[in-house]
């Protein structure tokens, strides 16, 4: 229950629609109880001979308004606490995104999608279901429940009430016994369920391994036996929640019959009427639901906190990568990085140490390694995606920490090593810093990063949709828009994140031409395997296992005959296989 | 959708002597539980009210009640029984026929088709249409014949207040028409803007990075907000259709109904020929009571049938797909040749993979083809794996064209090792063996063959060593010497391996180099080669280069020519020294 407490502050927000629906579900409570109340009236008129019709048009006309008003009053309830509870759903929602924009990659990482994605999608809607339904309950179900018996044993006949009810304690064993029940075969059903989608999954996987091999008939066989078996499940599940509707129509029969006989006994000793024990057996009717509610409050309390807490817990990580900057003027496009030691967590080995760089305004700076050597996380300490004690940072001889991450990031331009498109057009892709620019200005990012003849070959040209929905680009298309995308924002520095692997060497020579014309007087930093995308940069640097093991120009690292010339001899033949020589 | 619909229910027809059996059934129940308020009835007007206490007809009153609610509740049980077992019957074939479809697929469809979605089709869809039977068909047929019955028993009563209250069904039909024209757009709107949801959060959360480089938070934060707010009016106005049509009317009928029931019971009192009995009274007002909650019970379960309709709509869909065409007349294979003539072979009919590739392969001999990543050598390989039809060309098996061999024995004859096989949990015989009846003397003799009968041996339980699954307690090299095996074990004529020393050490591709000249000269032997140490031995190196055979011949020939192959060479002799330094 306590899920409701945590929750006051939006009940609070909600005062309103809450209280709307509440004063309607107490009318309609108290509303209800007046027809069988009448109809008793008019069973008693008419057994005794009573009956007059001027009466008759009262009471009928009693119960008609009863009718107008309850009808009006269960649209106001339903509408205002469902339309409550959806409103706390909409904001969960739009707070956990707000927060998740807050996050640092590290939280990505610890976190995967398919976590995050559960708890804004089946914890919100548990916890939804707490703020509507679960008021519902608890407010319809325990009032309709009070009144009713308040009704039955004050009005009519608290004998009656306490015989007639005798079957109830009974059933809500079974029910609760057919709960447990339920929930064993239910989860067996789903453990069978997902066996099902693992088969199926593995058979269209290895679907040409079951050709080659013939096997599709043997595969046939282990597939129906595993749906078989979750049929089995399935009929368990049945059998189960078969129960329920019989058992209650015994209990609601018992329960009549109980009624009935006691409410003739006391008919027979005056101490009841004959359309008293009409009502009666009407009100019991509306105890039905109530017995139910309790139960099913309570299980959706209990699985709205479970899932509040897990909401809870996600809006109060803190981003590991705190705005604290104040700077938000224009800085120079000088580069400083002092890294003594860089470590994700202090138990593992640095992934970078013993390295300096310093880097004059409108340098072009290679960063070429092994797979592992630490170039990512040199270029994730820049843009500060990642950040440490033992890694100082400048840009324009300022601590990176003490601009706003927001004018940090418009100092930069990072093309990541994986590219990343939304579902959007690929004009809109490419404009995903400047949502504003002009088409000419698109189009001219796109020539520049050679994708723009490319995208012209597309059925809707700029407006062709990419994504699921629409056309799939390759991964070098990709990572051409995403290079037309950063260039498009045109900042001081631009970071190449390994962003030209997929692209082949023709393209990349293109790429590279355009952008030194492009980028005259700007800082760029390329990082990447193959070599001949830094031959003309200023300054390359050669890290293995987080440190500098070379540093100079292409002809001087060539000079040197290390690494990098063992790597640009191999490349070099490389190429001459590629081109089929 | 009216075509899927009776397509669906053809599927239940099948199960006739049940379905029979279930409707009989709850009949039975229905009638037994309209007999309840009937009883009370003749309780009140032939004994409670004229006070006549007689024991015996009293207590034959009370045993028949009892019964017949016993009855009730049991019946009624097992005809729920019966329906969950046809609609679970029901899903099982389904599920059986789609997926041997899928399986029998052309595997161009595995191409442009998303795993996901072909997994979804199987199992969440059929899923649906489980849903569909048990709890819609199955309800809607329960509470048509309660009402039935309901109203029949009132007809028995008193055929003028039985006509008042058949008012009801019109009523019914109006509401669930108006309802589902009203409730099926929004309806839809919702679901749709629920999965923009999920589809932008999923987004987002892959996202995040380059949306923070860029610095879109704030943008994507209001996009988002947009959708979500979209989505909680679309859910308001949803709400609105269900307050205002649904439990809200219907209860409204039914105190319309029960005032027009009370002002003709007082009508008929005060009218000179009046004579209607208090228990009439009684009875019309239980059954009124239990006429409401089918007609809830069935409106509230339009939108499952929508959604159900839609899933079988796909499930069909994919039903209707066309197979692999299966020979009308097939031909066996004269030898052991293998004889390629393509013309051009193309996947999605724009960009050619392969052209005139012709090649001559005798049985028994040894050909390696190799080639660059993209030079069109796997593709090679699903042509004679018969994976995709040759449009320009034909690929010969022993001199017949691939489509006139009969699958069973083309996979007969035709042995494919390949790069990852698969493994499932049990003995290392039994995944040698797989379905295959061998003797534990021919599983000996296959490993022994793939040089793997040493290290079974020294394994603790030998050839009963049980695997776990992905054979998670053989090395890489094992796992590929006992797919060799496996595939020896069925004796093909011809042996392809597919990159099968691909990622395995010097040590096991000794072994299964001398495998191979064992076998040489007794089956042809086709190995698809990234390292050129594998085929160095063969009788043939056919050399492709972006879709052509560049070069063709012995390895010392070859090497003699200053070409592809020798460079190709050179560079296998060498490490790469970005991937390890």
């Amino acid at each position: 229950m306590s899920v409701f407490w945590k929750l006051r502050w939006f009940f609070k927000v909600e005062w309103r629609r809450y209280c709307i629906a509440v004063s309607a579900l107490v009318i309609v409570g108290f509303a209800v109880l007046i027809p069988p109340w009448i109809t008793g009236r008019v069973v008693d008129g008419i057994a005794e001979g009573t009956l007059t019709l001027n009466q008759l048009w009262l009471n009928v006309g009693i119960v008609l308004g009863v009718a107008v008003v309850s009808y009006v009053m269960r649209v106001v309830w339903r509408v205002s606490l469902f339309g409550a509870s959806y409103a706390l759903s909409n904001r969960l929602r739009r707070d956990i995104y707000r927060h998740l924009t807050r996050q640092s990659s590290s939280f990505f990482q610890k976190h995967n999608t398919g976590d995050l994605m559960a708890r804004a999608t089946n914890d919100i809607q548990a916890v939804e279901m707490t703020a509507g339904e679960a008021v519902l309950a608890l407010f319809d179900g325990a009032l309709t429940g009070i009144l009713v018996l308040t009704v039955m044993t004050t009005q009519i006949s608290w004998q009656l009430t306490l015989i007639a009810l005798v079957p109830w304690p009974i059933v809500g064993f079974f029910m609760w016994r057919f709960g447990q029940e339920l929930h064993a075969s239910f989860r067996l059903a789903q453990a069978r369920f997902s066996d099902l989608n693992d088969k199926v999954q593995e058979s269209i996987s290895g679907i040409r391994l079951i050709r080659a091999f013939g096997r599709e008939g043997v595969e046939d066989a282990q597939f129906n036996a595993i749906a078989r078996e979750a049929n089995a499940a399935n009929l368990a599940v049945a059998r189960t929640d078969s129960k329920y509707d019989p058992a209650i129509s015994l209990a609601v029969g018992m329960s009549f019959f109980l009624s009935v006989a006691g409410g003739a006994w006391f008919i027979v000793n005056d101490q009841l009427t004959l359309g008293q024990l009409t009502s009666f057996t009407l009100y019991l009717g509306f105890m039905i639901w109530p017995m139910f509610a309790v139960g099913w409050m309570l299980n959706l309390v209990e699985r709205g906190q479970a899932a509040y807490e897990r909401i809870d817990e996600l809006m109060h990580t803190e981003p590991d990568i705190k705005d604290n900057g104040t700077f938000t003027g224009d800085a120079d496009a000088a580069i400083d990085m002092t890294i003594h030691a860089f470590q994700h967590t202090p138990e593992q080995p640095p992934v970078l140490q013993d390295l300096s760089l310093s880097i004059q305004a409108g340098e072009l700076i290679g960063i070429v390694g092994p797979t592992g050597a630490g170039k990512s996380t040199l270029l994730d300490l820049l843009a500060r995606m990642q950040e440490g004690e033992g890694a100082n940072v400048q840009l324009g001889g300022r601590p990176v920490a003490d601009f706003t991450l927001d004018n940090l990031r418009r100092h930069l331009s990072v093309v990541p090593q994986t590219p990343f498109l939304f579902t959007a057009t690929v004009a809109e892709n490419i404009a995903l810093g400047q949502p504003d620019a002009s088409r000419d200005a698109i189009e001219a990012a796109a020539r520049i990063a050679q994708i723009h003849d490319d995208i012209l070959r597309f059925s809707d040209g700029y407006e062709t949709l990419v994504g699921e929905r629409g056309v799939t680009l390759s991964g070098g298309q990709k990572q051409r828009v995403a290079i037309a995308r950063a260039l498009l924002t045109d900042a001081p520095v631009l970071v190449l994140d390994d962003a030209l692997s997929a692209v082949d060497v023709r393209t990349e020579q293109g790429i590279l031409s355009h952008l030194k014309a492009a980028r005259a007087g700007r800082t760029t930093l390329i990082s990447c395997h193959r070599l001949t995308a830094i031959e003309e940069a200023d300054q390359i640097l050669v890290l293995d296992q987080g440190r500098c093991i070379e540093r100079g120009t292409h002809q001087e690292l060539l000079a040197l005959g290390g690494w990098y010339q063992r790597t640009f001899a191999y490349q070099q033949l490389e190429q001459v296989v590629e081109a089929g020589q | 959708m009216k075509g899927t619909f009776t397509r669906l229910l053809r599927y239940g027809l099948a199960y006739r002597p049940m379905l029979i059996q279930a409707v009989l059934l709850l009949t039975l129940a229905t009638a037994g539980n309209v007999l309840g308020p009937y009883l009370i009835k003749v309780f009140i007007d032939s004994f409670l009210t004229p006070g006549y206490w007689a024991v015996t007809p009293l207590a034959g009153l009370v045993l028949a009640y009892l019964t017949a609610q016993l009855i009730s509740a049991v019946c009624f049980f097992q005809q729920a029984i019966r329906f969950n077992r046809i609609a679970l019957n029901v899903v099982q074939t389904i599920r059986e026929q789609v997926f041997a479809k899928v399986m029998r697929l052309p595997l161009a469809f595995f191409d442009h088709t998303p795993t996901g979605s072909l997994i979804s089709r199987i199992t969440n869809d059929t899923e649906a249409i489980k849903d569909l039977y048990v709890n819609v068909i199955s309800v809607v047929i329960q509470n048509s014949i309660r009402m039935t019955g309901i109203l029949i028993a009132m007809a028995f009563l008193n055929l003028k207040l039985m006509l008042i209250c058949v008012v009801l069904v019109p009523a019914v039909i109006s509401i669930m028409l108006i309802y589902q024209k009203l409730s099926t757009p929004v309806f839809q709107q919702v679901r749709t803007l629920l999965s923009d949801i999920n589809a932008r959060m999923n987004e987002g959360i892959q996202g995040m990075s380059v949306i923070q480089l860029m610095n879109q938070q704030g943008r994507f934060s209001r996009a988002f907000e947009t959708t979500s707010t979209d989505h909680y009016k679309a859910k308001i106005r949803n709400v609105m259709i269900d307050g205002l049509m649904l439990r809200a009317l219907v209860d409204l009928v039914y105190m319309a109904l029960l005032a027009g029931l009370l002002f003709a019971f007082g009508w008929d009192f005060l009218s000179p020929a009046g004579a209607i009995q208090v228990g009439v009274i009684y009875a019309f007002l239980n059954y009124l009571g239990n006429l409401t909650e089918p007609v809830i019970d069935m409106i509230s379960r339009l939108n499952m049938f929508q959604q159900a309709l839609v899933s079988a709509d796909r499930v069909f869909k994919l039903l209707d797909e066309s197979t692999v065409p299966v020979p009308a007349h097939p031909e066996s294979p004269r030898d052991a040749s293998v004889k390629f003539e393509i013309g051009a072979f193309s996947y999605d009919g724009r960009t050619t993979v392969l052209t005139d590739v012709n090649l001559t392969i005798e049985p028994g001999q040894f050909v390696g083809i190799v080639g660059h990543t993209g030079s069109g050598k796997s593709t090679l390989m699903s042509l004679l794996m018969g994976f995709y039809p040759v449009e320009l060309g034909t690929v010969r098996v022993g001199e017949i064209p691939l489509d006139r061999i009969d699958p069973a024995e083309r996979s007969r004859r035709m042995g494919l090792v390949q790069q990852d096989p698969f493994i499932f949990m049990g003995t290392i015989a039994d995944n040698i063996r797989l379905e295959w009846d061998l003797t534990d003397a021919e599983v000996e003799q296959a490993a022994r063959q793939a040089q793997l009968h040493d290290a079974i041996m020294r394994m603790p339980k030998g050839y009963q060593t049980v695997l776990t699954e992905r054979g998670g307690n053989l090395s890489n090299g094992q796992r590929q010497l006992l797919s060799l095996a496996r595939t020896l074990a069925r004796k093909p004529d011809i042996l392809i391996l597919d990159e099968a020393t691909a990622n395995i050490d010097s040590h096991t591709e000794a072994l299964i180099q001398q495998s191979l000249m064992a076998l040489r000269g007794h089956i042809t032997i086709i190995a698809i080669a990234h390292r050129l140490s594998t085929v160095m031995e063969a009788d043939q190196i056919v050399v492709l280069h972006q879709g052509h055979v560049q070069q063709q011949g012995h390895h010392k020939a070859l090497m003699a020519e200053e070409g592809l192959y020798r460079h190709m060479y050179e560079l296998q002799q060498q490490k790469d020294p970005v991937v390890s330094a």
